[in-house]
């Protein structure tokens, strides 16, 4: 692995953008720059494409990837090319590899960007490999497998004043900004209450996008052609390889994936944290059907509180999956449908459904509220800009990290040892000092632990 | 075995005992004819049940002549519980399963076919304790009712809001003691949530959540593929009366038949009527305005592995609407921020009563300081003499059991329109619509398909 160069090294040496910005960031590890300040000089100039890896390029990567295909896609890789294998012929000038550290370290110079797509356990080494390397990042979400990942990685992001963004790209859209904005107007009053829910990982009625609440296989199938296992696991503990876990599939895992929470929990708590201008839950618990240690439950509700911020009073959100939702707003006409996934608010003068408010005599004397949010160019287009020395992105980590961990502190309240013990207590959280307070067994499911040869 | 000893045991009871067999326009009439003859009196003239009761029933000194129906498992727990009568007839299609009961009341004569039974023992036996599987409660029920039978039903009343309404109707109209299996009902806890209630001390109660987490019979499966051999201790095609013909299978049964759509009523049909037989009595609850349901995932033959009903009640008496949520599969209401760390909030099972001034887990009031504060609420409900005892009790002429099928019938009902709510839960969803219900006319106002499930459809050579 090289080194990147220090920056006194670099007074002698007509300075490349690339290191100009090295430079940037560690001078401001200790000083507090607003990125606005850092931003037109040091980043990439706006005429200027920025060259971006791909690593995990199936599936949404491929979809990030061709969202981000306006810049220069210079390296891609993925464990398993045949998942791989369109993205890498749209891309056949891109150096193609298997192991992101290889590519890290050989196409050093070459990249400014990477964009992460693998499966979430690998989420934070792959994110925090590049940011410690200073390339901007776009990490899907959630951000991260483990509560303490995405403290880690957002903390690492400030600290190298990288460009980032999760892959949440429903937070870049026009609805989203309604909702902070009817609800910053005060169109349904102060907010104690909201549900948010997701049918996944139930797909129709009886469909499932993967399976939960099921055991691990016992077959021991060789390995699929093109797949490196052993890099697919990346830091998790050593398993057999099965078709149950790749491609896809892993959502459902403990071990790779972070439930229907994890998947979705990023895109629609995005709008009530914003809205609601949330910060560390001050307590969560869970209830859910028989869960195991393999996968996580077929269906599960997980309640938050928070306390409360500036004028707004506490709330309780709760969260349904796997086809539960909260109860139907009387408000709510009939013939209106109530949604696989959605969010309401339930506040003092009205509810807000998604961002309708409701009852449509309320939504229709409120009227729209004042705009006061910037507009987004577009989610992906927001990174770009942000890698170009423009403003920080939607979804860039300081925002993202404590979103992330608020999501996954609900899949620690759902593992079997902890639910059990929730019914005498609730799990209470003090987000500062990374702990629960009251449950000190739970602490040790805020991290994942790595296998040998892996770190953060 | 119209028996020796129950001959024996009615010696010295008199006329009425000497001419027990005899026709009755040549004889006294027996009790049981009186019974009938009542009935009769009764189908077009209302008469109140007290009024009946003194003398159309057993007197209490005597013994009630007992037939058990469904006799494993739960059937053998009641009879147990009924033992202090005599056990005259025993029923069931499992020999294996009834094996325990069997043994246990070697003089009672043994059936397969209930329908049998009662046509044979007919003029010996008062009364019946049924515990098969769901599907068959309503017509041996039914049949009971109209030999002037006594009825003890394991809940739920029935595997269809048709088939309730239509035995309620008939217990009604006979005049006989009933009881459901719900013996919780008759515990000091269900008085205390009245007592409790009625005394404000939680005031208007708006929101009740209601859960269980039992019990574990599969579910959210589908139906097997696989056609073992009918075991030979099995009578494959009684087991499933009025059911739809399907080729046997170890999964349905024993016991495993509750997540089976044709057989059972999922945890809600089973659970439910222990739970809600407090939220009812207390908060007096008729028929739903409307209901919604979600859940895991439903399919054509098992019940969820985890659900939520809602139910909306109309205001009534002095109650304001009321919400009623139903949560199974491990599901449960978040804990109340009343509930001091430390106190349980189990996922077994419990309801949990929001009031405008207060809150109740059970029938304690939250917080503790609140319960140690309030004390007891003044008594005003008569305590139970034992669940079962209540309904020997109506049977030799007391007062109508607790959870006779006047007040367990219409709850059963709201409870399986919540299953009815769970089947059309993706169709509920996809038309943006809760399931309206006009409960007087047991009908789904604003979704005509939902009415399908208000009736089970019976085989060729059943009815109710």
């Amino acid at each position: 692995m090289k080194n990147r160069k220090k920056p006194d090294d670099e007074q002698n040496k007509k300075m490349s953008r690339r290191d100009f910005m090295g430079a940037a960031a560690a001078a401001t590890a200790f000083t507090i720059v607003p990125r606005s300040v850092l931003g037109g000089r040091g980043n990439i100039a706006p005429s200027e494409k920025v060259n971006i890896a791909g690593i995990g390029v199936g599936g949404q990567g491929g979809g990030d990837i061709r969202a981000l295909s306006s810049q220069n896609i210079v390296a891609l890789c993925d464990v398993d090319w045949r998942h791989a294998g369109g993205t890498f012929k749209r891309h056949p000038n891109a150096k193609k590899y298997k192991d992101f550290r290889i590519m890290l370290d050989e196409e050093d110079k070459n990249i400014d960007a990477v964009i992460v797509a693998t499966p979430d356990h690998v989420h934070a080494v792959a994110s925090m490999a590049a940011i410690k390397r200073g390339k901007h990042v776009y990490c899907e979400k959630p951000l991260t497998h483990s509560v303490y990942e995405a403290r880690m990685i957002a903390k690492a992001a400030r600290e190298h004043k990288v460009a980032t963004q999760m892959g949440n790209q429903g937070q870049a859209g026009e609805e989203r900004r309604l909702m902070s904005e009817y609800i910053w107007a005060g169109a349904i009053g102060q907010v104690r209450e909201v549900h948010v829910w997701t049918d996944r990982p139930l797909q129709g009625i009886n469909g499932v996008y993967w399976p939960q609440g099921v055991d691990r296989p016992k077959e021991t199938p060789p390995v699929r052609e093109g797949l490196d296992w052993d890099l697919w696991l990346g830091p998790a503990p050593e398993r057999p390889y099965h078709p149950a876990y790749a491609p896809f599939k892993w959502r459902g895992w403990w071990d790779f994936g972070t439930g229907a929470l994890g998947d979705i929990g990023c895109h629609s708590i995005d709008p009530i944290w914003r809205a609601l201008k949330l910060k560390c839950p001050v307590s969560v618990e869970a209830s859910c059907t028989l869960v195991n240690n393999e996968t996580y439950p077929v269906a599960s509700m997980v309640t938050y509180h928070f306390g409360a911020r500036g004028d707004m009073a506490p709330v309780k959100m709760t969260w349904y999956d796997g086809g539960l939702r909260p109860p139907r707003p009387d408000e709510l006409e009939e013939g209106q449908q109530f949604g696989t996934n959605g969010t309401l608010f339930v506040g003092d003068k009205g509810k807000m459904f998604g961002y309708t408010i409701l009852p449509e005599s309320l939504r229709k004397d409120f009227g729209k509220p004042p705009k006061v949010l910037p507009r987004s160019p577009g989610h992906h287009q927001e990174w770009i800009d942000a890698c170009k020395g423009g403003k920080p992105a939607g979804s860039n980590f300081d925002h993202a990290g404590p979103l992330a961990e608020a999501v996954l502190l609900g899949n620690v309240a759902l593992r079997p040892e902890i639910k059990e013990k929730l019914t005498n207590k609730s799990l209470l959280w003090d987000g500062p000092g990374f702990k629960f307070t009251n449950m000190p067994e739970a602490n040790k499911y805020l991290h994942t632990e790595y296998r040998e040869g892996w770190s953060l | 075995m119209r028996s020796l000893k129950r001959t024996a045991k009615r010696q010295g009871r008199g006329v009425v005992k000497k001419h027990h067999r005899a026709n009755n326009v040549d004889a006294g009439l027996s009790r049981r004819d009186f019974v009938r003859a009542a009935t009769a009196a009764a189908a077009f003239t209302i008469v109140p049940r007290y009024v009946l009761g003194g003398a159309g029933h057993v007197p209490p000194s005597e013994k009630l002549n007992i037939a058990g129906i469904g006799i494993g498992g739960r059937g053998a727990g009641d009879l147990h519980e009924v033992s202090s009568e005599n056990i005259v007839a025993l029923c069931d299609v499992d020999q294996r399963y009834a094996a325990g009961a069997f043994k246990a009341y070697p003089n009672a004569k043994k059936y397969r076919d209930f329908r049998r039974m009662l046509d044979k023992e007919d003029k010996n036996i008062d009364a019946v304790v049924i515990a098969t599987p769901d599907h068959t409660h309503a017509v041996i029920t039914m049949k009971a009712i109209k030999m002037g039978k006594h009825v003890y039903c394991e809940k739920p009343l029935a595997h269809s809001i048709y088939e309730i309404r239509k035995v309620t109707e008939a217990a009604r109209e006979a005049g006989v003691a009933t009881q459901l299996g719900n013996q919780g009902q008759a515990s000091e806890s269900n008085r205390l949530v009245c007592e409790f209630i009625w005394n404000d001390a939680i005031g208007p109660v708006r929101e009740v959540h209601s859960w269980s987490n039992r019990p574990i019979s599969p579910r959210g499966i589908d139906r097997p593929r696989e056609t073992p051999p009918v075991p030979e201790w099995l009578d494959w095609d009684l087991w499933l009366g009025p059911s739809p013909q399907r080729p046997y299978h170890p999964c349905y049964l024993p016991f495993s038949w509750r997540g089976w759509w044709d057989f059972g009523t999922g945890v809600l049909g089973d659970i439910g009527c222990h739970q809600f037989a407090p939220i009812f009595r207390a908060l007096k609850l008729g028929y739903p305005t409307y209901v919604d349901a979600c859940s895991s995932g439903v399919n054509s033959e098992t019940a969820p592995l985890a659900s939520m009903v809602r139910y909306e009640f109309p205001s009534r008496y002095d109650f304001p609407e009321l919400e009623l949520t139903w949560y199974d599969g491990g599901l449960m209401p978040a804990r109340p921020k009343e509930l001091k760390e430390g106190l349980r909030f189990g996922n077994a099972d419990d309801n949990l009563f929001v009031g405008d001034k207060g809150k109740m887990l059970g029938h304690r009031l939250l917080p503790e300081s609140r319960s140690q504060e309030y004390g007891k609420p003044p008594r005003v409900l008569a305590r139970s003499p034992g669940h079962h005892k209540e309904w020997l009790d109506a049977c030799k002429g007391g007062p109508p059991a607790g959870s006779n099928f006047d007040v367990s019938g219409p709850m059963t009902e709201v409870i399986l329109l919540g299953n009815i709510a769970l089947h059309m839960g993706q169709k509920l969803y996809e038309k943006g619509l809760k399931l309206y219900y006009d409960g007087p006319n047991m009908k789904v106002t604003n979704l005509p398909e939902a009415n399908e499930y208000i009736r089970s459809e019976y085989r060729d050579g059943w009815n109710l």
